[in-house]
């Protein structure tokens, strides 16, 4: 960062100071500790590109920052008794009620806040110094979504510590709403034996799950990730649409970016519908990409593409429920 | 009708073809190193990250299934409480009580009180204080 450049962030974070001093005067943070957490995030959000910044790019970013939050997260890292009194009655009741929707009794979710808290004060010593959880906050989002986190985290850890025979996927699958599926296995062929014999299903089998697999990784990143949501974290279109709720989402962004909506209203609201829209293009470039793969890569003819997905369809899914199955879930969550 | 769905047959096969596809796990790749801290996963859930911050751990997260399955979790906690307005504290208890509050914070914690916690730092940041007039 030039020098100017320093000096406009300089003036920024000194404002930010003055505001968050005055709403709240006994917390006892310094203009310097203000700073250096700011500093400190920034130089993070500096380095992640090789873009060029300007007076704008700071005062955006700085300008998301959750100011308050982190005036008080940075007192409570200093142990300000004012400032711990302050967290304690905003957020402690909303701690336990996320603990307890998370933990299955209530003791372990008592357990679980007391732990929170405990990261969040620090027993460690390092240097000579009290090690608060607080000091990895950055007020890049609030300070509730950041507490979610944590006790999320503290929770698994907690799970963890009894399951050590568990893989970490498996044990986070079922810690939360997380529900496991099927496994991807091979399922006994039913009476189709007479339609093609078994060496010519194998070669079918084999150049299918190099299709689909190749085309999922076609995808870019967004879309990838939109599929994993819905289809392996099972999140609804309200839950992906909520994540994307935020205006400056760079999720919403990616996929309206050739978007006319997202010109004339850029802060509209996302909805079901739209996320069902964004998931049916991304349908439509996998079976694209799918049936180019089959046809281009492994030689077959548009009959033997349809006999692919004839029998992937059995195979995997074990026939035509499957899919029936899928457009109920759509459907029925579309008309919500 | 607006929110008909719109996939013809094929696209229905190829979305239960993918979906058991991506179920099976056979997609995942081990992410390369650590995990996104909590920081950074309730911002991108937040949707407070920009582009160039948001596109590594986009990218982190299609191959991480340990921190997408905690983002999924994170947004159905947020749905979940989404309607509870911030605490007021405006008009709870006085200052004066701060002692009396954080004493039983501490005391469940650590076994004793914040009486004793905070003392402890007061006495280190009086005796740092002596150090200095001191010098």
């Amino acid at each position: 960062m030039n020098d100017a450049l320093q000096r406009h962030c300089d003036s920024v974070v000194g404002q930010m100071f003055e505001r968050c001093h005055e709403n709240a005067p006994n917390f006892g943070v310094t203009s310097e500790c203000f700073s250096k957490s700011l500093n400190s995030t920034f130089a993070k959000f500096a380095g992640s590109s090789s873009d060029e910044l300007s007076d704008k790019d700071v005062t955006d970013f700085l300008g998301q920052i959750q100011a308050d939050d982190l005036f008080m997260a940075i007192a409570c890292a200093n142990g300000n008794e004012r400032a711990w009194w302050e967290f304690d009655q905003q957020h402690r009741s909303y701690m336990e009620r996320v603990a307890r929707h998370l933990a299955r009794t209530e003791m372990d979710a008592t357990d679980i806040v007391d732990a929170v808290y405990e990261q969040l004060y620090g027993t460690r010593i390092v240097d000579g110094e009290r090690v608060s959880k607080f000091a990895t906050y950055s007020g890049r989002g609030s300070l509730r979504g950041w507490l979610r986190t944590v006790i999320w985290h503290s929770l698994v850890d907690r799970h963890r510590a009894g399951h050590d025979e568990v893989s970490l996927d498996e044990m986070t699958e079922n810690v939360g709403e997380g529900g496991a599926h099927a496994n991807f296995a091979e399922q006994p062929v039913g009476g189709d034996e007479s339609m093609v014999d078994q060496i010519t299903r194998e070669r079918y089998r084999t150049a299918t799950v190099t299709a689909i697999q190749n085309a999922f990784s076609s995808l870019e990143d967004h879309e990838k990730l939109i599929l994993l949501y819905y289809h392996v974290e099972n999140l609804k279109l309200r839950e992906i649409s909520r994540l994307v709720e935020s205006e400056d989402s760079p999720l919403r962004a990616w996929f309206q970016r050739k978007s006319a909506t997202r010109e004339k209203n850029p802060a509209g609201r996302i909805h079901e519908s739209t996320v069902m829209r964004w998931l049916e293009k991304c349908y439509a470039k996998v079976l694209q990409s799918f049936r180019t793969q089959l046809v281009s890569e492994s030689g077959l003819s548009e009959a033997e593409v349809a006999i692919c997905t004839q029998l992937a369809t059995q195979d995997l899914a074990g026939g035509s429920f499957f899919n029936n199955l899928n457009v109920s879930r759509s459907a029925a969550e579309v008309s919500n | 009708m607006e929110n008909k769905i719109t996939l013809n047959p094929q696209e229905l096969q190829i979305q239960g073809i993918l979906d058991r596809y991506l179920a099976s796990g056979n997609n995942r790749i081990a992410a390369e190193g650590s995990h996104i801290d909590d920081d950074s996963l309730s911002a991108f859930v937040e949707g407070t990250l920009n582009r160039r911050e948001s596109d590594s751990i986009v990218s982190h997260l299609v191959d991480c299934g340990f921190c997408r399955h905690t983002t999924a979790e994170l947004v159905k906690l947020d749905l979940a409480f989404a309607e509870e307005a911030p605490a007021q504290i405006a008009a709870q208890a006085e200052p004066s009580k701060i002692s009396e509050v954080l004493s039983g914070i501490f005391s469940k914690i650590f076994g004793t009180t914040d009486g004793a916690v905070f003392a402890h730092e007061e006495k280190e940041k009086k005796e740092k204080d002596e150090e200095k007039e001191g010098e």
